[in-house]
């Protein structure tokens, strides 16, 4: 029996979806495992549920995502947050530190009928089983949720942070030996230390790790030279709405 | 092992002759070589790409030894259950190679020889060889003198080099070094080139800024499980990790397989873990026997200190790495001062 998925998106970009649209060669293969009954992007043939696996990618900022989401739960065994927006808000969360009125004003030339509500991550309003991180998660580790969902055990997702993967590299540290911001003491592994790879600080895009020190960042930001707003911005950018970042974040 | 017969002399022609002699035996060689500002060891076919007064890698040699990610074999389910052995390690040289550093691979090669032993570590540890390198210079987060890793050594290398100034001494440290050294028809060294070697030594040793002697400290760590140092000390760590992650001497590893999208085949991969992550003392259910930050610090000092469960195989020999990659400026010399008293 096939695994039956549905595949979803509120607030974003659908750059997760089109990371799992890229796995290309191994898509027979996983379709031999699953069967796409809801996925807009791929398929204009949309079946309802029951799902056993349910994808969601994007924030809830309206009120009519709260209560689509809390619809796809009803209707899904297992139901997974694709991606930052899904898991803290993402980006989109960055319009939490203004006035609603003025977001709206900015982006719609005729805000009128726009309602919006604060951004959230769908765990705000139903139970998530597992968090993909990342904007986007890496198709391993999409594709590791497949399997694991399938094989029915928990999946191997790294929640240590993305030193430990820059360190297998063997990157010069940015931080220590060149004293750039890099958020990779805070923010969760999973992502292949793809920017210290190329010399490029962590952006900090997973979100927390599972264990952050979040008043030691701070201080290392400060030792090199960043301003308070500085900092800010950096835990505000992809996971300010986490649980963990919201007082850093100033929420 | 040598005396005073088996010395030998080069220069810097002879240094690079040996190490196409290596590489045209079928050796990869790996040298240090700056890159940015950092030193890593990296293939080399000559010495010009070495830098011979670096001070440390980034990594140790043991990422080519113990790396850091390893696929360990591959595995396949059909009518029964297919394991596919890793082929033969290609034969590696280790060239230049800092005596903390020997002193390192030595205690891995210790640990990993335990019952059971590790088939992985050993196969590509016998392939091994290795070119000791004294150093020219220390800085000031080395402290090998006080933990009796350096700067001289007198095992652990196949051949040991030293830069005396006019040419360099090379001193074979086991059966197959000394035939390298043969048969490339280097010179015999005289005794002139021992002197100039242990004069260098100790004005090296003069010039150690850190100190962290082993006398009795894992014992009085061990005793001073609730002093206030470990809780301040782990106010500043982040947990990241780097400190074990560039340590020679941190063995501890994960097991897990990847499985491939047909959920039949896959591979089992190894992968250097840290006991300063949350995830490391995780147990079933969520059960974690070192939750707390300081717990977890304490544990990585204790081992590094002599004191855990590994003994000394996995306690420091003073390279200074953990110190240099801790964005949290986290020493712990001084953590071992504070508890001898200092400060
Ligand atoms: S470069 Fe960034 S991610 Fe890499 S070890 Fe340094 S702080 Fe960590
Ligand atoms: S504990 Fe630090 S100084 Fe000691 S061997 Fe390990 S990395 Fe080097
Ligand atoms: S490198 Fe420093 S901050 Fe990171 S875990 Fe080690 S002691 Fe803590």
């Amino acid at each position: 029996m096939k695994l039956k998925v549905g595949v979803f998106k509120f607030t974003s970009c659908s750059g997760c979806q089109v990371e799992l649209i890229r796995m290309n060669e191994q898509l027979p293969e996983l379709l031999n495992l699953v069967e796409f009954k809801y996925w807009a992007m791929a398929s204009s043939k949309l079946e309802d549920g029951p799902y056993d696996l349910a994808l969601v990618e994007g924030a809830i900022s309206t009120p009519e995502c709260i209560e689509e989401v809390k619809a796809i739960r009803e209707k899904s065994r297992v139901l997974v947050a694709l991606g930052d927006c899904a898991v803290t808000g993402g980006v989109p969360s960055i319009r939490n530190w203004m006035s609603q009125r003025e977001a709206e004003t900015i982006v719609y030339p005729k805000p009128g009928c726009i309602r919006s509500t604060r951004v959230y991550g769908i765990d705000e309003y139903v139970k998530v089983d597992y968090y993909l991180k990342g904007c986007p998660p890496r198709l391993e580790n999409i594709l590791e949720v497949f399997k694991a969902v399938i094989l029915g055990v928990k999946p191997r997702l790294r929640q240590h942070p993305v030193c430990v993967e820059c360190k297998f590299y063997e990157n010069e540290c940015l931080l220590t030996t060149y004293k750039q911001p890099c958020m990779g003491p805070v923010t969760a592994a999973g992502c292949g230390a793809i920017c210290p790879n190329v010399g490029r600080v962590c952006e900090g895009c997973y979100g927390p790790m599972s264990d952050p020190n979040i008043a030691s960042m701070v201080e290392r930001l400060k030792e090199i030279g960043l301003s308070d707003d500085e900092i800010l911005r950096k835990f505000r950018k992809y996971a300010g709405m986490s649980k963990l970042y919201r007082e850093v974040a100033k929420l | 092992m040598g005396g005073a017969s088996q010395l030998f002399k080069t220069d810097l022609e002879g240094l690079d002759r040996l190490i196409r002699k290596l590489r045209s035996g079928g050796y990869v060689v790996y040298g240090p070589v700056k890159q940015g500002r950092s030193w890593f060891f990296l293939e080399i076919d000559s010495v010009k790409q070495v830098d011979l007064n670096y001070v440390r890698t980034v990594l140790p040699p043991k990422k080519l030894l113990h790396p850091p990610r390893e696929k360990l074999f591959e595995f396949k389910l059909d009518d029964g259950f297919e394991v596919s052995e890793k082929p033969t390690p290609s034969a590696v040289a280790l060239f230049g190679v800092h005596p903390c550093d020997l002193k390192a691979i030595e205690r891995q090669d210790e640990f990993f020889s335990q019952t059971p032993e590790d088939p992985y570590y050993l196969a590509r540890r016998r392939n091994t060889l290795i070119i000791g390198l004294t150093c020219t210079r220390v800085d000031e987060n080395c402290f090998c003198l006080s933990r009796g890793t350096g700067p001289e050594v007198s095992t652990g290398f196949d051949i040991l080099i030293t830069d005396v100034g006019n040419g360099y001494l090379l001193e074979p440290g086991s059966a197959k070094g000394l035939e390298l050294l043969k048969s490339l028809g280097f010179q015999e060294a005289g005794d002139e080139y021992l002197e100039a070697k242990q004069k260098l030594i100790e004005e090296l040793k003069k010039s150690f800024t850190k100190h962290m002697p082993s006398e009795g400290l894992a014992e009085l760590a061990k005793s001073l499980l609730d002093h206030e140092v470990w809780k301040e000390t782990a106010e500043r760590c982040l947990s990241c990790g780097n400190c074990s992650l560039v340590c020679p001497t941190c063995y501890c590893f994960d097991v897990y397989d990847v499985l491939e999208l047909n959920l039949r085949s896959g591979v089992r991969v190894r992968e250097l873990d840290s006991c300063q992550l949350l995830e490391y003392a995780e147990v079933a259910l969520g059960g974690n026997f070192r939750r707390n930050r300081f717990q977890r610090l304490r544990h990585w000092m204790l081992c590094k200190f002599g004191a855990a469960g590994g003994g000394l195989y996995s306690s420091c020999v003073g390279c200074g790495r953990c110190i240099v990659y801790c964005p949290a400026s986290i020493d712990l010399t001084e953590v071992a001062g504070r508890l001898r008293g200092g400060g």
